[in-house]
């Protein structure tokens, strides 16, 4: 009997310790925290650098799609006419009193000839208001009002496919300013119409459409994308009421497989010289979404291998001078030929000039992403999920002069009819591609699957420093850490009042910028000092240190996560901020025995209190981004205003997990240590 | 060598022997003439993009039409419709080459399955000919012990398999099934199973019924390409194999009689950018001596029955009558042949007499009830089994 108790007994244990297994390698990893910690923030940052090395190819993984495959057919017929609608609304806007009424009223005629169904659709401004309910629903559903305010006319033009079933569309955007009409670019304006009409008129007798093709001749007025959003909430949300009476004729034509804005921008000439007509893409829609890669493939296809157009991306011009990012690149070639010569199959070898400018485009991308504000009208179709492009197209030579412009007509026009024409013969939405994705250039991009390595190496060590200082405390109650939640939540009780007051400040009309944010700031303060004059200092007796950075790391390991989700982009560039914040957390009064580390720690804290708080954060990016010459703290407002405008999520985080964050690392600098 | 026709002969007798030992006897199939021709042509894929898929099938249809298969005894299947496809530049037509000379979707095409009637399932029904009972004739395969079939099939493939529509995949052993189906029904004398696919030479793998001859676009692991582009209407229009063997059926009328040895040499791995693959180990006759028409045309004996009108009687020849005097060159290879089992059947007589003996009066003491009696039947079958089979190896 003696005996089979112990056996049992030892099997027990065995079972006990088996079963422990992962415990103990959690402990294990709490126990080398400090080094676990150090080298996952130093291979998630090595793994950001060499984002671009790991870029691929873009390819077209659509089969439908047939990019190319049929010659184009856009003839010099087409654009001569094009051209003729050209000089007619140069002539109207030099001559006419009334361009705004009289242009749209051209573009229908020219329409109606081709045998198009057209309308005009008017819109107003849309009012600049803060909604902070509205952050994740796309459309703000504001009756129009055209009562008393100046509104735009957009021209609407819809040809149906012969045989199609009706069901879908493709949208061609050619945004125009009947404000500017004589302005300085007023020609490349004027051919951002031209072009329009030059491939509507091809596509009007065209027998292969099976997509209906509606023109927007958007009026940009209040910008490009005011119109382009305002005709698309109105073709999604059909508005029943009170409309009978007063005979707003509005036409649809299915759903939209895709939407194409472009225009004619003209450079200064004294621009570095291109060799080459430009199409500049821009994809970035609100919030870091992006259209299918397949859609941006084929129009790098077209323009580079059929028509010989140089295809650009937003690139930050500031990083590629940075002698910083050259010293990498001269690095990253170095790694990638040693690399190289241990062993052939290694192909990671870049040359530094490529490194430079992939960095450069890869940061553009990120930002752009991270900001959340659409990079252009595309952004509006974004917002019903319908996968948009703008693609901005400017000429190597003047379009003054009449051969050049023709020529750069038909050459812009052919892309645009291969890109309807490839849409035109998908069968499904896009769908094979990417829709998560950075563009290191234009037919390079990093997928979601390597650029997600560098975020989760800068977040994996926040469980783990989390678990190992509380374990580290003195008070072994496991029901500790509830007196520490206090001041968390009187924290962030305290950003959330900070998100919402923008709301009643800027209802306060006619306040400049700078007392708005004096006004946000003194509210903010005025805000905490209640919340602990109501709940009680944030340092009681029972509230360690130690305790409180590990609730502050929590909290901040599930903010980021979170808008990880949302936002991607913007999660990455900010756990750049707050995961060394959050890892470097030391109050001054703490005694430790190595004064050299824990001067340098104190001087990483300080500077880090300075950086860390939103304002700087938001300026020091945008310092880095465009030059610090032209940041001033002050603007904060501006950007803030900018973001919730756009309805970003980017001015969430900024608020309620950014900014709860840093203030709780000030609570552990100025921690009393009792 | 299963091509030896005297081995495969001796084999039969065998094995018929074996099955006499236990059960009642079988008398040994008798050959049958080839009389009729049949041809089954699918497209397995739709979508816009796969458009030299129906034009490959058309531009079959068309060259077997014209070398003498009638419609009714071809089964045409078509998974999609690209004539009437909206991207069509072309309305209602369709091409096989950019110089758009011939319309494929002419006036005289009868399509028996079209759109989601391509299935499997359907594909496997009419091999076999198992339909529901309301399915009209013009949809049936309706061939029998004396029938050529060619089937032709294309679309996208894989190791094994052939895509249908965009959902199911016939898989080899699915294939090689109803072949050994049809032949067990007697549905065919003879089978061409031709594919067009990317790693074509696996689909017909598992075959094991006699009969059976079969040629693919590719071999494992290669990728069948399409022939060219056409940039009017957008789309690749053709795909090699097909082309090359259209460019073959183009030099020949219906009594042309090149043989099928040519048409599977003629294929230039270096044009098709794959490796044709044929797989002869199943059939009988050399291919050099088995004209294309055999399977591509029709054979041009007609079979004359009693005058449908009573009191028109016509005294008739009681053998078979050429359609018309130009048909006898063209049939030199075939009566060659059948002069080749005739003489193999002289040979085989003496031998074959014996064995028959052997067999009626076993047949006649199976009826016998007591078993010692049967038991030593059958001992004494085996002892000769076993002397006839060391003579024969000998």
């Amino acid at each position: 009997m003696e005996v089979a108790e112990v056996e049992a007994e030892v099997e027990k244990k065995a079972t006990a310790t088996r079963s422990r297994l992962i415990v103990r390698l959690a402990a294990l990893l709490v126990s080398h925290s400090t080094l676990v910690s150090v080298v996952c923030c130093l291979a998630g940052l090595i793994a950001l650098l060499v984002l671009p090395l790991l870029a691929k190819n873009t390819y077209i993984s659509e089969n439908a799609l047939l990019p190319g495959s049929a010659n184009p057919v856009l003839s010099y017929q087409h654009v001569t006419q094009a051209n003729n609608l050209i000089m007619d609304i140069m002539s109207i806007a030099d001559v006419k009193e009334a361009p705004d009424i009289e242009i749209p009223k051209l573009i229908a005629k020219y329409m109606e000839i081709l045998g198009a169904e057209t309308y005009h659709h008017k819109f107003s401004q849309p009012q600049n208001q803060f909604h902070p309910l509205y952050f994740f629903s796309s459309s703000p559903n504001s009756p129009p009002t055209l009562a008393n305010l100046s509104y735009g006319t957009s021209t609407v033009g819809i040809i149906r496919a012969p045989r199609g079933d009706g069901k879908e569309a493709i949208v061609l955007v050619s945004p125009y300013n009947t404000q500017n009409a004589g302005g300085i670019d007023a020609s490349a304006s004027a051919s951002s119409i031209g072009l329009a009409f030059s491939v509507f008129s091809l596509l009007s007798r065209a027998t292969w459409l099976a997509k209906d093709i509606i023109w927007v001749a958007s009026d940009s007025r209040f910008g490009d994308h005011t119109s382009v959003s305002a005709w698309l909430n109105d073709y999604h949300n059909p508005n029943f009421i009170g409309d009978a009476s007063s005979n707003r004729i509005f036409k649809r034509a299915g759903t939209m497989a895709c939407g194409i804005v472009f225009k004619v921008v003209e450079k200064e000439r004294r621009e570095k010289y291109e060799d080459r007509d430009v199409v500049t893409m821009y994809a970035e829609a609100s919030n870091g979404q992006m259209p299918n890669l397949d859609l941006l493939n084929v129009v790098h296809y077209l323009a580079v291998h059929r028509q010989g157009i140089r295809v650009r991306i937003g690139m930050f011009g500031g990083l590629v001078k940075s002698h910083l990012v050259r010293v990498l690149g001269e690095v990253m070639q170095q790694v990638g030929r040693f690399a190289r010569s241990l062993n052939p199959d290694w192909r990671f070898e870049m040359p530094s000039s490529e490194y430079v400018e992939g960095t450069a485009t890869l940061a553009s991308s990120i930002y752009s992403q991270a900001l959340g504000v659409p990079t252009g009208p595309h952004g509006a179709f974004r917002d019903y999920q319908v996968d948009a492009v703008t693609l901005e197209l400017s000429p190597r030579f003047s379009l003054k002069n009449e051969h050049t412009r023709l020529a750069f007509l038909l050459k812009g026009g052919r892309l645009i009819e291969g890109t309807v024409r490839s849409v035109n013969n998908l069968l499904e939405k896009f769908h094979q591609s990417f829709f998560l994705y950075f563009l290191t250039a234009p037919n390079k991009f990093v997928s979601v699957g390597v650029y997600m390595i560098p975020f989760a190496f800068l977040v994996a060590p926040l469980p783990i420093i989390a678990a190992s200082l509380f374990n580290l405390t003195s008070n072994r109650n496991p029901w500790r850490w509830l007196h520490t939640a206090k001041p968390l939540l009187i924290t962030h009780t305290w950003s959330v009042v900070v998100t919402l007051l923008p709301f009643y400040i800027s209802k306060i009309s006619d306040l400049p910028s700078t007392h708005c944010m004096l006004t946000w700031a003194g509210g903010s303060l005025m805000a905490l000092v209640i919340l602990y004059i109501v709940f009680g200092s944030p340092y009681s007796k029972h509230v360690e240190w130690r305790l409180l950075k590990a609730v502050m790391i929590a909290s901040v390991s599930i903010g980021l996560c979170l808008m990880s989700i949302i936002n991607f982009a913007t999660a990455q560039i900010g756990a750049l901020f707050v995961v060394p914040m959050c890892l470097f957390a030391l109050p001054i009064r703490v005694k430790t025995n190595n004064s050299l580390i824990r001067s340098m720690v104190m001087t990483c804290n300080l500077v880090m209190a300075v950086l860390g708080f939103p304002v700087t954060a938001v300026a020091l990016m945008q310092g880095v981004i465009k030059g610090f010459g032209t940041v001033s703290i002050l603007e904060f407002w501006d950007s803030m205003k900018f973001l919730w405008g756009w309805n970003s999520a980017t001015y969430l985080y900024l608020v309620l997990v950014h900014l709860p964050c840093w203030l709780l690392f000030l609570h552990i600098l100025f921690h009393p240590c009792h | 060598m299963a091509s030896d026709p005297k081995g495969s002969q001796l084999r039969r007798i065998l094995l018929i022997f074996f099955s006499l030992s236990i059960i009642l006897p079988l008398s040994s199939p008798s050959p049958t003439m080839h009389n009729n021709n049949w041809a089954v042509l699918v497209c397995t894929s739709r979508f816009w993009f796969n458009y030299r898929h129906m034009a490959n099938t058309l531009s079959l249809y068309r060259t077997v039409k014209r070398l003498g298969i009638p419609d009714e005894r071809i089964i045409l299947m078509l998974a999609d419709d690209m004539a009437c496809n909206a991207r069509n530049n072309y309305p209602a037509q369709v091409f096989n080459n950019e110089n758009h000379q011939l319309n494929l979707y002419g006036d005289n095409v009868e399509v028996d399955y079209r759109g989601y009637e391509v299935t499997v399932e359907n594909f496997l029904r009419v091999l076999t000919g198992r339909h529901e009972a309301s399915v009209p004739r013009s949809k049936r395969l309706l061939s029998d012990e004396g029938s050529h079939i060619l089937l032709y099939m294309t679309g996208h493939g894989g190791n094994e398999f052939l895509k249908f529509q965009d959902t199911e995949e016939l898989q080899s052993h699915d294939l090689a099934d109803a072949v050994k189906q049809m032949k067990e029904k007697n549905r065919f004398k003879e089978l061409l199973i031709m594919v067009d696919t990317c790693q074509a030479a696996t689909l017909f793998s598992q075959l094991q019924s006699p009969g059976v001859v079969a040629i693919g676009s590719s071999m494992k692991g290669e990728n069948s390409y399409s022939h060219h582009l056409d940039p009017d209407v957008g789309v690749s229009v053709v795909d090699r194999f097909t082309f090359y063997t259209l460019a073959f059926f183009e030099r020949l009328d219906m009594y042309s009689n090149a043989s099928l040895n040519s048409l599977f040499t003629s294929y230039d791995p270096t044009l098709l950018m794959s490796t044709a693959y044929y797989r002869t180990d199943l059939y009988e006759r050399p291919l050099n001596m088995v004209p294309v028409t055999n399977f591509f045309g029709s054979v041009m004996k007609t079979i004359p029955t009693d005058s449908a009108y009573p009191g028109f009687l016509v005294a008739h020849a009681s053998e078979y009558a050429t359609i018309s005097a130009e048909t006898e060159t063209a049939r030199v290879v075939l009566e060659d042949e059948a002069d080749h089992s005739k003489t193999y059947d002289q040979s085989e007589k003496g031998l074959q007499h014996i064995l028959d003996e052997w067999l009626k009066l076993l047949e006649g003491k199976l009826g016998v009830k007591d078993p010692e009696v049967l038991v030593a039947y059958g001992l004494g079958s085996m002892v000769l089994l076993l002397t006839i089979s060391t003579w024969l190896s000998s």
